[in-house]
């Protein structure tokens, strides 16, 4: 469960290996290109994050030796560029996902469990919370065996909890991460609450207890407790 | 109205109303001379009549030279002192047509008896002169003002050109923020143009240089420092040792950065599209873009209540842009609409060939209409909005030189964009 972090900026590079590894992953951490370099056959990781703009090289070069070195690793790409020719040139250099900073921090979780799912799984993986069971890639959710009919977007607000498991998310993470642009520019944030209500109440209509808790306003918690 | 134009139409309307009085008062001048010398000959006659009335003792009457006719009759108890000129008619035998004649009037004693004798001549002649000089003169005007307009055609092509060039050079600008630069001036005034174009320009291009680039860097230096306190909060977030009072300050860091974070990536967007960073060419469909869009957006529309009317005439219109372009164009728009909507409201998207037109229902605007494009411009009963969303729209359409325009009309917002080609 090693994980790679090829950033410079060593204050953000602290942040992602606390939160990293209070999910349990094992951080390499490398804050330049050559060090980048160095450290790319060290493990067989399971995702690499690589930032683009690193002080002594480019960093599409590293994502394209690290493709190279290791076919089996997922590969993000966390990147202050937003333009859609910089995704796509990211994303043709190998890079599975490529993600825009400032990020949330559950976000970039839920995405190396999902590129690690892509790359590492070939599908058929199966995730379980205590009853419950979801099979991304058949994009079914089952309650003790019994099949919760969830939308699209409930289940990726499932997974996205469940990705962050025992983490307070913030709703506008969660509105990032389902609609993306779509997201918090609406000025409300009305239609998180709409489809976690929904969320909830059919799990619980399955018989599932209760796991969502509302933080203070600020966001909620996924927990078994 | 053109330079050209308006300068040959004052030109013409002077030179014609000149022409006008002065054709009045030649004509008037023409014709009483040629009168006086007719009435001098009619007088200078007289001695002719008398001579040929002595001497054949006035018992014909025809032609005499000099003369065109003559009429001698007794002139009974006509008393007459003074000679009377006049004008008549007389008909024409030969040429069957009714002629004007001057003619002398006047009392010849002869013989004791009085005779009223008439001297008339032929005005034709005369009246001939002045219908030739006349014509000549209007001939004269007619070339005056051909030569007028040709010869200002002749300046404004030589004299103007590099004024013109100067437009054009200007005109560029606004795309290009290249100072402009003309050639060699030997006007005094327009060398003088020259040189404040070249210093005013060239200050705009250095202060726009500078103000992007500004705005790029600061753009892009604020995300990684955005991106640490965003981290550094989820994390704060995590810690179980946290009181209500906390989370709630926490809460109050978290919801501004996320705002901050978002103006700083549309703010980037901004500049790169002033950049003109987005090149790409391809042919868009608006009817599917504009259905791609809402069913993106279908979750705020049906969380709202609204209803959502298309009528797409023809296909709806095909433009050329780049395809980043189109959708932040679409995007803006239908959030508008939809964020400015009421509950229950109605939205109604439109494309024809032409134009493509969103409406939404919603209350009147808090500003004037005028700042609906301007930036940081919002309606202060929403929050969470930064008023960019127009202003990036403004920014895409003139970027194609697309029109763009907004009314208000029965609680109804329209925005119509109108294509240029």
């Amino acid at each position: 469960m090693q994980i790679l972090i090829v950033e410079d900026e060593a204050s953000l590079m602290e942040s992602m290996v606390s939160y990293l590894e209070m999910e349990g992953f094992r951080c390499e951490r490398a804050s330049d290109y050559h060090t980048g370099v160095n450290v790319l056959d060290k493990h067989n990781y399971l995702c690499m994050l690589i930032d683009l703009n690193l002080p002594d090289g480019d960093g599409l070069e590293l994502v394209k030796l690290a493709r190279d070195n290791q076919s089996e690793s997922g590969i993000i790409i966390i990147s202050a560029r937003n333009a859609i020719e910089q995704r796509v040139e990211g994303l043709e250099a190998g890079a599975d996902d490529y993600l825009v900073k400032p990020f949330h921090l559950s976000e970039l979780v839920a995405r190396v469990h999902s590129v690690a799912r892509r790359t590492h799984m070939n599908g058929g993986e199966v995730l379980g919370f205590g009853p419950i069971r979801v099979e991304p890639e058949e994009h079914t959710c089952y309650v003790d065996d019994q099949q919760v009919d969830l939308t699209r977007k409930e289940l990726d607000l499932l997974l996205y909890f469940m990705a962050n498991r025992n983490r307070v998310v913030t709703k506008e993470g969660i509105a990032d991460y389902l609609w993306g642009e779509y997201g918090g520019d609406y000025g409300s944030y009305d239609f998180v609450y709409t489809h976690l209500k929904n969320m909830r109440r059919k799990l619980m209509d399955a018989g599932c207890p209760d796991y969502v808790r509302n933080i203070y306003g600020i966001g909620y918690k996924f927990s078994l407790d | 109205m053109k330079l050209l134009t308006k300068s040959t139409l004052y030109i013409a309307t002077l030179s014609l109303f000149l022409f006008f009085i002065m054709g009045v008062i030649f004509f008037q001048v023409l014709k009483n001379m040629s009168l006086s010398d007719l009435d001098r000959e009619l007088g200078d006659l007289k001695e002719v009549v008398e001579l040929y009335l002595y001497d054949y003792g006035g018992a014909q009457v025809g032609t005499l030279p000099g003369i065109d006719s003559l009429s001698v009759r007794p002139a009974g108890s006509a008393t007459q002192t003074e000679d009377i000129f006049g004008d008549t008619l007389k008909f024409d035998l030969k040429t069957e047509q009714y002629r004007t004649y001057r003619y002398l009037q006047y009392i010849l004693e002869k013989g004791g008896s009085n005779l009223l004798v008439r001297i008339y001549k032929s005005t034709t002649p005369t009246d001939k002169l002045v219908e030739r000089v006349t014509l000549m003169i209007t001939l004269m005007v007619i070339l005056f003002l051909a030569g007028i307009f040709f010869l200002n055609r002749f300046i404004f092509a030589n004299l103007w050109k590099d004024f013109f060039d100067a437009i054009e050079k200007l005109k560029r600008f606004e795309t290009t923020k290249e100072p402009v630069i003309l050639g060699e001036q030997d006007i005094q005034e327009f060398d003088e143009l020259k040189q404040v174009l070249e210093v005013m320009t060239r200050r705009l291009a250095n202060d726009y240089r500078e103000l992007k680039e500004y705005t790029d860097h600061t753009t892009h230096e604020l995300q990684t420092p955005l991106a640490v306190i965003k981290s550094k909060t989820e994390l704060l977030i995590q810690s179980e040792n946290l009181g209500a009072e906390e989370m709630k300050l926490l809460e109050a860091i978290n919801t501004s950065v996320h705002q901050l974070s978002r103006l700083n990536s549309t703010l980037t967007l901004i500049t790169r599209i002033e950049n003109r960073q987005f090149t790409e060419k391809e042919e868009i469909g608006l009817a599917g873009l504009l259905d791609r869009h809402l069913e993106l957006l279908q979750e705020h529309i049906g969380l709202r209540g609204i209803m959502v009317e298309k009528q797409y005439r023809d296909g709806g219109r095909v433009v050329i842009m780049d395809q980043g372009l189109a959708d932040l164009l679409v995007a803006n728009l239908l959030k508008n609409a939809i964020v400015h909507n009421i509950k229950g409201g109605s939205i109604v998207v439109e494309t024809g060939p032409g134009n493509l037109v969103i409406k939404n229902d919603g209350p009147p605007l808090e500003f004037s209409q005028e700042e609906l494009f301007t930036r940081f411009v919002r309606d202060t009963r929403r929050t969470g909005s930064f008023g960019l969303g127009l202003s990036l729209v403004k920014k895409v359409c003139e970027n194609y030189e697309f029109k763009i325009e907004y009314s208000f009309d029965q609680q109804q917002h329209t925005f119509t964009i109108t294509f240029p080609y």
